[in-house]
């Protein structure tokens, strides 16, 4: 009922590195300083590193979960929960799938009005970005591992523009160490969820990584760059900004790029935001593949058709976010949404899963 | 029963039909050569009255010599009564045959065959080839010019070009594949490759392509390339069109697959990823830190002839805070007289260039460098001087230009010639934004296109770090070990490491 994708459809498993690693470094990182030190301070880089290793055991729960299945969640879920549940919970992940790039999406907009284009409607630059992510995704899952694969290449250079920040920035900002509570470590781990969200797209492209297997190890090492890259970010923005500035910058990493200074490039942001449209791009491509295709399984459409829907459904509810306040409920929508599906959903489907096996052995 | 019925009635049919062509076999042959007879470079005569042979040729491409000294004097001398058996077994010349059928006549006999019937005998004829080519002689390269290394160049005719690639290939291995195309044309087609090297599988691809073109007219190799791409909606080359001997036996032994066409000077080699039109074949003949670097120069090259124009326009509309303050002056001073907004400017002067490069290689070579200045030098400066452009701007555009040049494969340059364009209104539109947006379209489109079925970007995506060796730049020869992953060749390794491993010397010893 659920074929497995032709082998000429597949990529290879060190592409995992780059799936993962691009879905989880998005926009959240433009701005993620702010919310966590709200809580853990000067000691959320604490934070960032307990909610790596949470992630690590999440991707470990999820290969068991594959590896068992054998395919992607549209079947586990109909091999497990049977057809109707099972096809409640896929459509559950396709628009959890879709609300992800609904996310990314939006805020990114909100980057581009506030920074670059404040005049230009919302409208616009949602189309324009919807339009391309169309354009790579109907190309298929190579296209979209292309897009993925070159977005991180492309994004790299910008951890060297670190540099200035760091040359004018105090290391005693970082002081006292460890100086947090428990309590305050919880906080400041949950709001760094967000920022991890994606790995779930796993899920979706699993039959499409050649021994599939084997790319596990590829997985853990995208946990742990993406964990790196956020922790890199956050020192140099707590060494540069104090605690107090920062209760103030809603985009810290944007703003460092501000202070970057070469000879023929003021206002570098400018230049940082371009740049990193191909980091956003693999993360809207890499969704809108995940919705549509878990679409084409569970309703048996084509999957140019799933493709227009969602797209359309994006961009009307990305519409409908118009300002600030919304978007940032959005996030914290997305964000509790996020949290509950990969803390609890997914033990849950590997317990689940686990006994289905042994009383069907049986 | 059905069956077993039409399969009799068929099998009636077809020796029905068999007969019938038979009988037409008979008038045809006559029929060709009355048509024939209508043209006037067709002779058709016998040698005395009573000789029982009668001669056809177009004697517009056959070589008189050949007709002179070896088969006249035999025609001559022919008994009556000597069968065209016993003809063709005296004529010293090779490939003769004797021919019934129709359409192998008309072939011959229309690619420079000397055509003998004898009397009393319509159904057969005796095909001498006798084939005079006009070429010319094997000239410098001058497109794909090189300083150093071979200066041969391909000319128009396909047995010279493959003389070319045999001599530099002297092995068995080397196979190369004819075949005819085009219905007026009848072009012949050379599909090359090494047997065990190349994959099969790409060579039958290209075969299979070229097999299938259905078209009236094949002049140039370029008709080929435009027919058999596997995406034709793209502007970009996915095959690379060479006049090089030498880069073809090149690639050939990199697996690759190349085709001559008759009458074209130019080899088309495939698969080619994107990196390989940035390549000149003079890179392998510098040393290789040399030829990393021009590489690498060359890339730069292009991504600056793309962008830098559209960057100017979105920085001088949208980003002008952009402008670091020791800039702001000098730019300040060139564009504060000039009336129009940047991308008018911009556009005027790329037209400008555009215009004088279309001008130039239309025309005679003497009088294109003339243009060259006219246009180069007087227009510029004369726009400056009137205050249409600014300074800044025209040394945009103009080393834009240039750097457009620096591609070694002609039809790539003309590619970011043109795709400049795009870029420039995208910048009009959303500045810096809508440069990006517009790299994201054009991105999206390399990384669907394939060449012969294989990436286009190969080998950065999907990344083979072997093949990074001879791509973006180029390794020493020792470590060019093996062929590329991409080309699937059946021997990847090209050379054993033993002579070239390096001892690991102490010093002084």
């Amino acid at each position: 009922m659920y074929p497995l994708p032709k082998e000429d459809k597949q990529v290879s498993p060190y592409f995992v590195f780059y799936l993962i690693h691009s879905m989880q470094v998005g926009v959240g990182i433009l701005g993620f300083e702010r919310i966590i030190a709200q809580s853990a301070r000067q000691n959320a880089w604490i934070a960032v590193i307990i909610a790596g290793i949470i992630m690590i055991g999440l991707v470990f729960l999820s290969y068991r979960i594959l590896n068992r299945g054998k395919n992607d969640i549209v079947a586990i879920h109909h091999d497990v929960f049977g057809k109707w549940i099972g096809g409640m919970f896929s459509l559950y992940f396709i628009l959890y799938y879709a609300i992800l790039v609904l996310v990314i999406l939006r805020t990114y907009e909100e980057v581009i009005q506030v920074w670059v284009f404040p005049d230009v409607g919302a409208w616009v630059f949602l189309l324009i970005i919807l339009l391309i992510a169309y354009y790579y995704v109907i190309g298929g899952f190579r296209v979209v591992t292309g897009i993925s694969f070159l977005g991180v290449i492309y994004g790299l250079p910008l951890l060297l523009v670190m540099y200035f920040p760091l040359k004018n920035g105090h290391l005693g900002n970082l002081l006292p160490l460890f100086d947090v509570t428990f309590r305050e470590l919880y906080e400041a781990t949950k709001g760094m969820t967000l920022n991890f969200l994606g790995f779930e797209v796993l899920f979706m492209f699993y039959p499409f990584i050649k021994k599939a297997t084997k790319s596990e190890k590829w997985a853990y090492f995208a946990v742990i760059f993406s964990t790196f890259i956020y922790l890199v970010t956050l020192l140099v923005t707590f060494v540069y900004f104090s605690q107090e500035q920062l209760k103030t910058t809603i985009w810290a990493t944007l703003s460092l790029w501000k202070i970057v200074d070469l000879t023929i490039i003021e206002r570098f942001e400018y230049v940082g935001i371009c740049i990193w449209f191909f980091v956003i791009l693999p993360n809207i491509c890499i969704g809108l593949w995940c919705a549509s295709r878990g679409m084409h399984r569970l309703f048996s459409i084509r999957q140019k058709t799933s493709l227009r829907f969602i797209c359309l459904l994006v961009l009307l509810s990305a519409l409908f976010f118009r300002d600030r306040q919304l978007v940032d409920t959005l996030n914290d929508i997305v964000s509790q949404i996020g949290l509950y599906t990969i803390y609890f959903y997914i033990p849950f489907l590997y317990v689940v899963q686990m006994i289905m096996k042994r009383w069907k052995k049986t | 029963m059905i069956i077993h019925r039409r399969s009799k009635k068929s099998k009636k049919s077809a020796r029905d039909a068999e007969k019938e062509s038979e009988t037409k076999n008979l008038l045809e042959i006559d029929d060709l050569l009355h048509q024939c007879k209508m043209s006037a470079d067709f002779i058709s005569f016998r040698y005395s009255e009573d000789s029982e042979y009668y001669i056809h040729y177009f004697k517009s491409i056959i070589n008189p010599d050949i007709l002179h000294e070896f088969i006249l004097p035999f025609l001559r001398d022919a008994q009556s009564g000597d069968t065209l058996f016993m003809i063709q077994e005296k004529v010293s010349i090779d490939s003769t045959k004797i021919v019934k059928d129709l359409e192998t006549v008309r072939d011959s006999l229309l690619t420079g065959a000397v055509l003998v019937q004898q009397k009393g005998n319509v159904e057969e004829a005796l095909m001498i080839p006798a084939v005079a080519i006009e070429k010319r002689s094997v000239s410098m390269p001058e497109v794909e010019y090189s300083v150093v290394g071979p200066k041969e160049a391909f000319v128009e005719s396909l047995d010279a070009n493959l003389n070319l690639i045999r001599k530099r290939l002297p092995i068995p291995e080397l196979i190369v594949k004819e075949l005819k195309v085009g219905r007026l044309t009848k072009t012949r087609v050379a599909v090359i490759y090494i047997k065990e090297v190349a994959n099969e599988e790409n060579a039958n691809t290209m075969y299979q392509r070229i097999e299938d073109i259905d078209f009236d007219n094949i002049i140039d190799s370029s008709f080929i390339t435009q027919i058999i791409t596997d995406s034709s909606s793209s502007f970009f080359p996915q095959m690379i069109d060479t006049e090089r001997p030498d880069r073809v036996a090149g690639v050939l032994s990199e697996g690759k697959i190349a085709v001559l066409v008759d009458g074209s000077p130019h080899a088309l080699t495939g698969p080619t990823p994107l990196v390989e039109f940035f390549s000149a074949f003079e890179d392998y003949f510098l040393s290789w830190h040399l030829a990393s670097a021009f590489r690498l120069i060359r890339l730069f090259a292009v991504f600056f002839s793309v962008v830098s124009t559209p960057l100017y326009v979105a920085v001088m509309t949208f980003h002008y805070e952009m402008i670091p303050q020791n800039l702001l002056n000098p730019l300040i001073a060139s564009r504060s007289g000039v009336p129009f907004p940047p991308i008018l400017e911009a556009i005027i002067l790329e037209l400008t260039i555009e215009l004088l490069r279309e001008a130039g290689a239309r025309l005679p070579t003497k009088i294109g460098q003339t243009i060259g200045i006219v246009g180069g030098i007087v227009i510029g400066t004369a726009a400056v001087q009137a205050g249409l452009t600014s300074n800044v701007l025209l040394i945009i555009v103009a080393l834009a230009a240039l750097a457009s040049f620096t591609t070694p494969v002609y039809q790539m340059g003309n590619v970011i010639r043109l795709i400049r364009f795009p870029f420039l209104l995208s910048a009009q539109f959303y500045g810096l934004l809508g440069v990006t947006f517009t790299f994201a379209l054009i991105l999206g489109h390399l990384l669907k296109l394939t060449s012969l079925g294989r990436p286009y970007l190969a080998p950065v995506y999907p990344l083979r770090l072997v093949d990074l060796k001879d791509a973006l730049f180029r390794l020493p020869m020792y470590s060019q070990k093996e062929r590329p992953i991409q080309m699937r060749s059946h021997v990847p390794q090209r050379f054993s490491m033993k002579h070239h491993k390096k001892r690991n010397l102490d010093i002084e010893e």
